[in-house]
């Protein structure tokens, strides 16, 4: 009996990586993907930066913060919708694995796309600005967990029972740029007075980027340790919406 | 003999359940291992809606669904284990070349690794698609696509497969290579479950047809069976000269014909006694001095079967007074209407 459930795990680990790696070739490592992945945070950071005197550690920090947030959920939201309409998705509802692994599938590849932009974005900054990273292990762990966070975030709206990108679009849109704003992205938790910081809280970002000042600067505002356990803890949360959903499309029709 | 599905009430109501639209409606059947069985029906009859069930892509409002012995709705994956599907629209990877969809999709089933390539090759060069492994599929046509996805379905070896009209929109060669491997794959132990509205098709390939029409089951049986059960929709068929498109009306006024039908330069009529029709149709000849070209009697095929229980007659003259649903009532009773 435990061996025929390991064998299940195995199976569905599995299953979830050949989702991973299908959608990463079909989606993800597309010309126009690659050089939104990589154009796309540097546009961003510049954005927010230009005559703002700020060290360059700092723009590192707050350069993968936005890296992270912006790519990890550039194309799920728009996948599973598109696969509805092109009925490829029911290739992978019929398939032999849990929904779970499904979507476990749909947020790694989300996750590894934004883990390699924003790897490409730390290696800029460490090149061209000679940027140290105080602690590489809260570096290598805070970019898992919220390329995985902020994948999960994405594919909320990637399961709302609809066969049309575009239904997609405006909330997903909506509630990204909204997060950006009442995170500690461009105004630090520091500066923030007391309204403004407990809506911050309410975000994930707000963690990220207090992660990545650790990692880069050395310093943060918050415990480290709080900030990983709230990026896992919201990842595996955003899930929970997606599965509801998914339920109710099985329900519909979707 | 062992049964593979055994599908018992099983409704589907889109909306409250209450108030919704009831697109099947407590249907009952049995698929028995290793046949191909129809699934026929008008369009929005339920067919689809059914399979969609069957394969676990749609939650049932009610009923149950049992197949090789384990209820779907709680113990789906040893099932999805060994279900192979192709939808009605071929759903292949167009991004990818056929060899990396099927590549994907082996990985999907864990077909062991040593096996893989060797099934796919077996597979593409089988299809007529080898020589395009490596082409995306979105330079393929329809049909190439069709034979992709069907490849893709039966890529782990499936024991039951569900088709959904594989064949409508493909040339002739297409559709009959499709037709073909439903029997080669048949023949080789797969349970067939295929969905269409092709009657022909199900004619010739089907062991037992089920007959939905409104989400309900109207009937079902063998094709013969189907057919000698609807003895009344005999018929006769003429051709005659000059002029013979016009007489239709008139045929169709003969004693003992109940239904003309045009059939390009031919007239079908129908009647439950074609020996006395037969003389009839001379004598009106002979009165009209036409000449009778060609004159034969025809048993009911089942498409006349499946219009009967569906009260579809396509380029009637004369309706029967009461067909319809009352007589498909009756029909539903006399076979049984489920197992």
């Amino acid at each position: 009996m435990k061996d025929e459930g390991m064998g299940r795990l195995r199976n569905e680990l599995a299953e979830a990586w050949t989702v991973t790696i299908k959608d990463m070739k079909v989606y993800y490592l597309k010309p126009g993907m690659i050089m939104f992945g990589f154009l796309m945070p540097f546009f961003m950071f510049f954005s927010f930066s230009v005559q703002r005197d700020m060290a360059a550690e700092q723009g590192v920090a707050r350069l993968l913060a936005l890296t992270l947030f912006f790519t990890a959920a550039a194309a799920g939201p728009f996948i599973i919708p598109m696969e509805r309409r092109l009925g490829t998705y029911d290739r992978l509802l019929a398939a032999p694995m849990s929904l779970l692994t499904l979507l476990l599938g749909k947020t790694a590849v989300g996750a590894l796309f934004a883990i390699g932009t924003s790897t490409f974005a730390l290696l800029v900054g460490v090149l061209a600005f000679g940027v140290n990273i105080a602690q590489p292990w809260l570096l290598v762990a805070g970019m898992i967990l919220g390329a995985f966070s902020f994948s999960a975030l994405g594919l909320i709206f990637g399961s709302i029972p609809t066969r049309n990108p575009g239904d997609v679009q405006m909330p997903s849109t909506l509630l990204r740029w909204g997060l950006l704003f009442i995170s500690g992205v461009f105004i630090s938790l520091a500066d923030m007075g007391a309204l403004a910081r407990a809506l911050a809280y309410i975000s994930p970002l707000t963690y990220a980027q207090d992660l990545m000042n650790h990692a880069v600067l050395g310093h943060g505002l918050l415990n480290p340790w709080l900030d990983l356990t709230v990026l896992l803890a919201s990842g595996v949360l955003f899930l929970v919406p997606s599965v509801l959903m998914h339920r109710r499309g099985r329900k519909l029709g979707y | 003999m062992t049964n593979t599905i055994e599908v018992e009430n099983l409704t589907k109501v889109f909306g409250r359940p209450e108030s919704g639209v009831v697109a099947v409606d407590h249907i009952n059947f049995c698929v028995r291992q290793g046949e191909v069985f129809g699934f026929l029906g008008p369009n929005g009859a339920g067919k689809t809606t059914t399979q969609r069930m069957l394969t676990t892509l749609l939650e049932p409002t009610e009923g149950r669904i049992v197949t090789f012995g384990y209820d779907l709705e709680h113990d789906a994956y040893p099932v999805k284990r060994q279900m192979g599907l192709v939808p009605e629209e071929a759903n292949v990877y167009t991004e990818l070349t056929a060899w990396d969809n099927l590549m994907f999709t082996a990985q999907l089933y864990r077909v062991e690794r040593a096996e893989r390539a060797s099934r796919a090759r077996e597979l593409l060069e089988n299809f007529g698609l080898w020589e395009k492994r490596d082409v995306k599929a979105q330079d393929f046509s329809k049909g190439m696509r069709r034979r992709l996805s069907i490849a893709m379905a039966i890529i782990h070896k499936p024991a039951l497969l569900f088709l959904d009209e594989p064949t409508p929109g493909l040339d002739a060669q297409s559709g009959r290579a499709i037709r073909d491997l439903i029997r080669q794959l048949n023949a080789e132990g797969t349970t067939i479950f295929l969905t269409t509205h092709q009657i022909e098709e199900a004619n010739q390939l089907c062991d037992r047809v089920a007959i939905i029409d409104h989400g309900q089951i109207a009937a079902i049986d063998t094709p013969e069976r189907l057919k000698a059960a609807f003895q009344r929709v005999q018929s006769v068929e003429v051709a005659l000269e000059p002029d013979g498109g016009a007489h239709g009306d008139a045929l169709a006024a003969l004693p003992g014909a109940t239904t003309s039908v045009k059939m390009g330069d031919k007239w079908r009529l129908y009647t439950e006694d074609p020996s006395t029709l037969l003389p009839r149709v001379m004598d009106y000849a002979r009165l009209h001095e036409l000449r009778v070209v060609s004159l034969s009697t025809l048993g009911p095929s089942l498409e006349d079967v499946f219009l009967e229980i569906t009260g579809q007659q396509v380029g009637t003259v004369r309706h029967e007074e009461g067909e319809g649903r009352p007589q498909r009532q009756g029909m539903r009773d006399r076979m049984g209407g489920g197992r």
